[in-house]
């Protein structure tokens, strides 16, 4: 019985939450004003006439510092979680966040040897170092 | 018994090896192939000496476990007693003298030949070696029938060695397929006895065979009829004698080891290790002794009319088995195989003897085109006499005779008069058409210029076999005691003498009325062929009692009318609805492989969604 | 709980590779050679290989709540081990026709590796996940590795896409498990879900669920669709790792599921199972039906031939643990052998893979013996007798008869018929009169090469398992699984 109060209530719950989107955006429609124009289909950039196309392409370096980034975060955010706990863990926590942060280290050396942290592409970067 | 794998992977190793290495010389293949034998002999050898040294207690060896899922656990497993031990004295023992020879006869035979013929040969012989090895030692029906397959195979091979002419080629063909008849009979006989005893292990059937039927048990009879099946295919009896004259298209050496010496006394091996579902069979047993008897008469009939020197010799060696078969009817089993070890011995004798011949005279297989080699060829003329003297049986100072005389002493005693009529008569046929061969093709006036073979490899086998075909060879007795059950014993010791009497006076006589007819001018000969009678006749024996033409009538040309009939192939149109089902289903899945990720991905989460509302509704 | 020097000795082959990557990817950083990444490599995972004896005789040991080292795992550990291996020596001439970074390539390697090792003895549901997704994410990276070939850019980048949505489904399916039993470890689940007699709907979901995760990396009708595209695609040594590691780590894994969680008390699981394994069969041998991708072709037949090994699992008595060993280390043997003639045919050359049947055409004339070794290999996939595919197949059928699943049995029957049509069909094209232009070839010296070593001595393990597999068989049986107490 209990169950299928449970039920009932999830589905009130979703029911709910589809109606008010509904009703929010449909009421919007119904008593909001309306104007149509050129300028309308324009997107909004604060004034300004936007300039070329949004699809622009980025440098694949961005992503790449972005996800070495996120990568090293989140392995660090590991060893908060071994800090709180230090005490308790003892030396086998110890040598096991050693062990964790050498590994981290290796790769971060890997990283900076492959040229993965250089801006400028490897080529560039010879071009560079032989003209000056 | 340590040695005993060695005896069938020396040859086996030889097979690959030239298999591999064609490209090697011919001395050193004729060494590899010769060697392989060599060992295995010696092995051989080392094995009959500790066997009969011991006290003869079989032995079984497990070679290895092949797997052992649940109870199914089948075993490559060996058996080695008194029989064996005498097969294997054969096919090694002769077959080392036959590959020595043949190392002579192919260097001559293919002198001006290109391409590998020469290590294709000896890869061939091993293979057949092997195979025929396995054969006698397999403890076990389905290992037989590996080695027996195998000989089938290397006798088509070698058959058909000499590919290039279409009509050797057909001969092989000939051979595979009669003996295949054979086959599938000793398939079915096999499948029946599985059914029955859930084993195919020889030894475990033999003991429980007598508890299962009684004698005379119909399925035992059946049984026993179709191992008959198998053997008379292998051994070239009535009705399937057929392709044994043919197959003389191979390589003499092969014709000496596999179709006399070895692969054709396969039967006789078969029926003589089975021999205890056909005692629980006596009409089927009654059935060999008959076969026998009638293949040995027409074989001896059809052989007085044969002008290929090597299909005189096929001809005698079908009657031949023909005695071992008749010896088997009568449950004489010691005395088959007997005549079989010393039948290897003279046979191959003369078969090697007839290649020196042949390749003396340049390739020359018609005996009339031959005639007066006594003088230019005397190691081949002895070697003919004490062939074709113990292939006759003549008294006392040939192997033949002891062999031969037991046969029919025994088919007597044991009161089969009508069988052992047949092998009198039989006995006369042999001895004349072995003295009129001998005769048409040393005697009378020279017709070509032969020369003397000569070296080692050529002499020693013949000399060796030479005089294993004397009275010396019978002095060599199968340890066959408590292995076969013992021959029923006649009452009368001067009731024997007075047969062997007789039959010395049928061989005599035979060897008199050949040199009557044959010995010089052949007038009475020639004037019998000329009459309308005389002709027929002789047409009639030179085709074999015209086998080929009634089986080709009964079987051949019916079975191309129902070829033709079914050119549109009903029933495989009936069949190919299958293959054309899995074609469109192929098509149709096909379909799905559409290579866009949305669709796989709307794929997986489709089935995804059937599977789990079945899971749930279910 | 505590770490004894036992519990480092049973996961030392893990370490090893795990070790052997780091030491690789310093080797890198440090100077690029890739003699050396390769030689490393090599070292690392015959180490483990050898780590293997040391945890066999600690074995069988829990190793935290996540980890089970028994005789189980270990046997299936040096399977994948020795697939590496020969993965890694066949990757070593192919790698050599890339333009640059080959070296990430073993690194990539060995921490599938490491994940695959995991999954073998994982006993939980969170190490299963873990080495799933550690196996799996550098397999992405892999398939795309001949990232200049469009094809195997469009492999790796479908093999993720796909894959990340099964892994979805898995982690549902796990999430769901979990909230009916408050449990993650196998045999909790086991305990939990039979104590209450039938189970819930929303435990079957949670197995369904899990079942189309796994069904996906294992190939299986309906999920597998990817797969021809991603062997094709991908570079050959990685299809040979696809076909073979990922296979045998995710079926070993889930033999381990179903014997310790028997959330299965319902027939309706098995039920469906056994549907899709003869889907599996005979829609995997349907597709192959009229290939001419060689690469496809054994990319269909591994479907077909999970579908056989699906038997074993829905048997999960009797011989079924025995004949899943024997079955998988005869398959392994086999594909790679198959993938090893690929990868040589291919190696010398830039360019996509010689995956075409034509380029196969009359190989016997122009290699006699490298057609010899794909002969055996066609014959051992299709079960010849005398080959180990035989033996495997065999005890599929055993086990089928055993439990008398005779659905199964037919559709094992009708699956071999299918697969030997095109199986043949392979044969034929290698000794049929050769093309005009032929196009691709192996390097004369194949044979001296690793590689070519390797696959000889594949085709000759091939003979004798189906000759003499004695040995094979014992040591399947000492692959008992162990139940935790």
């Amino acid at each position: 019985m209990e169950q299928i109060a449970q039920h009932w209530s999830v589905a009130i719950f979703v029911v709910a939450v589809f109606g008010l989107c509904a009703f929010m955006v449909g009421l919007a429609s119904l008593l909001g004003g309306r104007a149509w124009g050129h300028q309308k289909n324009t997107p909004f950039e604060s004034g300004i006439v936007p300039v070329g196309s949004a699809h622009q392409r980025f440098s694949v370096k961005f992503y790449m510092v972005a996800m070495l980034f996120v990568i090293f975060d989140v392995e660090a955010l590991f060893l908060f979680a071994w800090a709180v706990t230090v005490r308790e863990s003892g030396w086998t926590g110890f040598v096991e966040a050693f062990i964790f942060i050498v590994v981290l280290l290796a790769g971060l050396i890997y990283l900076s040897r492959v040229g993965a942290l250089d801006w400028a592409p490897i080529k560039r970067a010879k071009e560079i170092k032989t003209s000056s | 018994m340590t040695l005993l794998p060695l005896v069938f992977i020396c040859p086996l190793v030889g097979a690959l090896l030239l298999a591999f290495l064609r490209g090697m010389p011919q001395r050193l293949a004729a060494l590899i192939g010769v060697g392989s034998i060599a060992l295995s002999a010696l092995s051989v050898a080392v094995i009959a000496v500790t066997y009969l040294g011991g006290d003869h207690t079989p032995v079984t060896v497990t070679l290895w476990q092949w797997i052992s899922v649940g109870d199914f656990t089948p075993r490559f497993s060996l058996y080695v007693d008194g029989l064996t031990i005498t097969m294997l004295g054969v096919i090694t023992g002769v077959g080392f003298l036959i590959h020595l020879f043949a190392s002579w006869y192919m260097t001559e035979d293919l002198k001006d030949a290109t391409g590998y013929l020469y290590t294709r040969f000896f890869a061939y012989m091993n293979l057949f070696v092997f195979s025929m090895l396995l054969l006698v030692l397999a403890d076990n029906l389905m290992l037989l029938y590996l080695g027996w397959e195998g000989v089938g195979l290397c006798s088509y091979l070698l058959i058909g060695y000499y590919y290039r002419d279409l009509d050797n080629a057909r001969a092989a063909f000939k051979a595979f397929i009669v003996t295949r008849v054979g086959d599938v009979f000793l398939a079915i006989g096999m499948f029946i006895l599985y059914a029955r005893f859930q084993t195919l292990d020889i030894q475990t059937l033999l003991a429980l065979a007598p508890e299962a039927w009684s004698k005379g048990d119909m399925m035992a009879e059946l049984a026993a009829l179709m191992l008959l099946g198998g053997a008379v295919g292998k051994s070239a009896q009535l009705p399937l004698q057929t392709w044994l004259a043919d197959a003389m298209a191979g390589p003499t050496p092969v014709s000496a080891l596999i179709h006399a010496a070895t692969m054709v006394t396969a039967g006789v091996y078969l029926i003589a290790r089975t021999h205890v579902i056909f005692e629980l069979a006596p009409m089927t047993l009654g059935l060999v002794g008959i076969v026998g008897a009638l293949t040995l008469l027409i074989a001896g009939l059809s052989a007085l009319a044969q002008t290929d020197i090597k299909r005189v010799l096929a001809y005698s060696t079908m009657s031949q088995i023909g005695y071992m078969f008749l010896a088997l009817g009568v449950q004489a089993w010691d005395a088959a195989i007997f005549h079989l070890m010393i039948h290897a011995f003279f046979k191959a004798l003369l078969f090697l003897t007839s290649g020196s011949v042949i390749i003396a005279c340049h390739h020359e297989q018609n005996m009339f085109r031959m005639g007066g080699l006594r003088k230019p060829l005397k190691l081949a003329y002895a070697c003919f006499l004490v062939g074709g003297s113990a292939l006759a049986a003549l008294p006392l100072v040939t192997a033949g005779f002891y062999s031969k005389d037991e046969i029919l002493w025994l088919s007597f005693a044991s009161g089969h008069e009508v069988l052992w009529a047949f092998g009198l008569m039989g006995a006369f046929l042999t001895s004349v058409y072995t003295f009129r061969m001998i005769f048409i093709v040393f005697h009378g006036e020279e017709k070509t210029r032969a020369h003397a073979p000569h070296g080692l490899a050529h002499h020693l086998p013949l000399v060796v076999l030479l005089v294993l075909s004397t009275f010396i060879g019978a002095f060599i007795h199968p340890p066959l005691a408590g292995v076969l059950p013992a021959s029923p014993e006649g009452d009368a010791e001067g009731l024997q003498l007075v047969l062997e009497v007789v039959s010395s006076i049928v061989a005599i006589l035979g060897l008199g009325i050949a040199a009557a007819l044959f010995l010089g001018r052949r007038r009475l000969v020639s004037a019998l062929v000329k009459t309308d009678i005389g002709r027929t006749g002789w047409h009639f024996l030179h085709n074999a009692f015209a086998f080929d033409q009634l089986y080709n009538m009964l079987f051949v040309k019916p079975f191309l009318a129902i070829a033709w009939l079914h050119r549109v192939d009903w029933i495989n149109a009936l069949v190919n609805i299958w293959p054309w089902l899995a074609k469109q289903a192929h098509r149709g899945l096909s379909a799905s492989q559409t290579g866009r990720i949305r669709w796989y991905a709307g794929s997986i989460t489709a089935g995804a969604t059937i599977m789990l509302a079945l899971l749930v509704l279910g | 709980m505590n770490l004894t020097t036992s519990h480092l000795i049973a996961l030392l082959p893990l370490m090893l590779v795990c070790a052997t990557v780091v030491i690789v990817m310093l080797a890198v950083a440090w100077r690029r050679n890739h003699f050396m990444s390769a030689t490393l490599t090599v070292i690392g995972l015959n180490a483990a290989l050898l780590a293997l004896i040391p945890a066999a005789q600690v074995a069988p040991i829990q190793v935290t709540p996540l980890l089970m080292v028994d005789h189980y795992s270990l046997f299936y550990m040096g399977l994948i081990l020795v697939a590496a291996l020969a993965c890694t020596t066949l990757a070593y001439a192919y790698l050599e026709t890339l333009p640059d970074q080959r070296d990430e390539f073993y690194m990539l390697l060995g921490c599938s590796v490491a994940g695959a090792l995991v999954l073998v003895a994982s006993q939980h549901l969170t190490s299963l996940f873990i080495g799933l997704e550690l196996m799996s994410v550098p397999l992405y990276g892999l398939s795309g590795y001949a990232f200049k070939e469009r094809t195997s850019l469009e492999s790796g980048i479908k093999y993720m896409v796909l894959s990340a949505m099964a892994s979805a489904f898995l982690l549902f399916g796990m999430a769901l498990l979990y909230a009916e039993s408050g449990t993650l470890s196998f045999t909790g689940l086991g305990q939990q879900l039979s104590a209450g007699g039938l189970a819930s709907n929303w435990v079957i979901l949670g197995v369904g669920m899990m079942v189309v995760g796994l069904g996906f990396k294992l190939s299986i009708a309906p999920f597998h669709l990817w797969t021809p595209d991603v062997y094709e695609g991908a570079p050959a040594p990685v299809s040979a790792f696809l076909a073979t590691v990922s296979k045998v780590a995710v079926f070993a894994m889930l033999m381990r599921l179903f014997s310790l969680a028997p959330a299965t008390a319902d027939g309706w699981l098995h039920t469906i199972i056994a549907v899709l394994a003869v889907l599996s069969m005979v829609v995997g041998n349907l597709l192959a039906l009229m290939q001419s991708n060689l690469k496809r072709i054994i990319g269909y037949s591994s479907i077909a031939h999970l579908g056989y090994l699906l038997t074993a699992l829905v048997a999960s008595d009797g011989l079924a643990l025995e004949a899943t060993a024997v079955y998988l280390v005869t398959y392994v043997a086999t594909v790679l052998g198959a993938f090893g003639v690929i990868t040589l045919v291919s190696s010398p050359y830039r360019g996509a893979d010689a995956g075409l049947l034509y380029h196969y055409r009359g190989l016997f004339w122009r290699r006699p013996y490298l057609t010899a070794v794909l002969t055996v290999m066609m014959l051992s996939l299709a079960g010849i007798p005398m080959t180990a595919g035989f033996i495997g197949k065999f005890y599929v059928f055993s086990v089928g008869v055993e439990s008398s699943l005779w659905w199964l049995v037919g559709g094992v029957v009708l699956g071999s018929a299918l697969g030997l049509y095109y199986y043949l069909r392979v044969m034929v094209t290698l000794y049929l009169s050769p093309a005009e232009q032929p196009g691709r070839d192996a390097p004369h010296d194949w044979a001296q090469q690793v590689g070519g070593l390797m696959v000889l001595v594949l085709a000759v393990l091939v003979l004798i398992m189906g000759v003499y597999p004695q040995p094979l068989i014992d040591l399947a049986q000492m692959a008992g699984l162990q139940f935790p107490i």
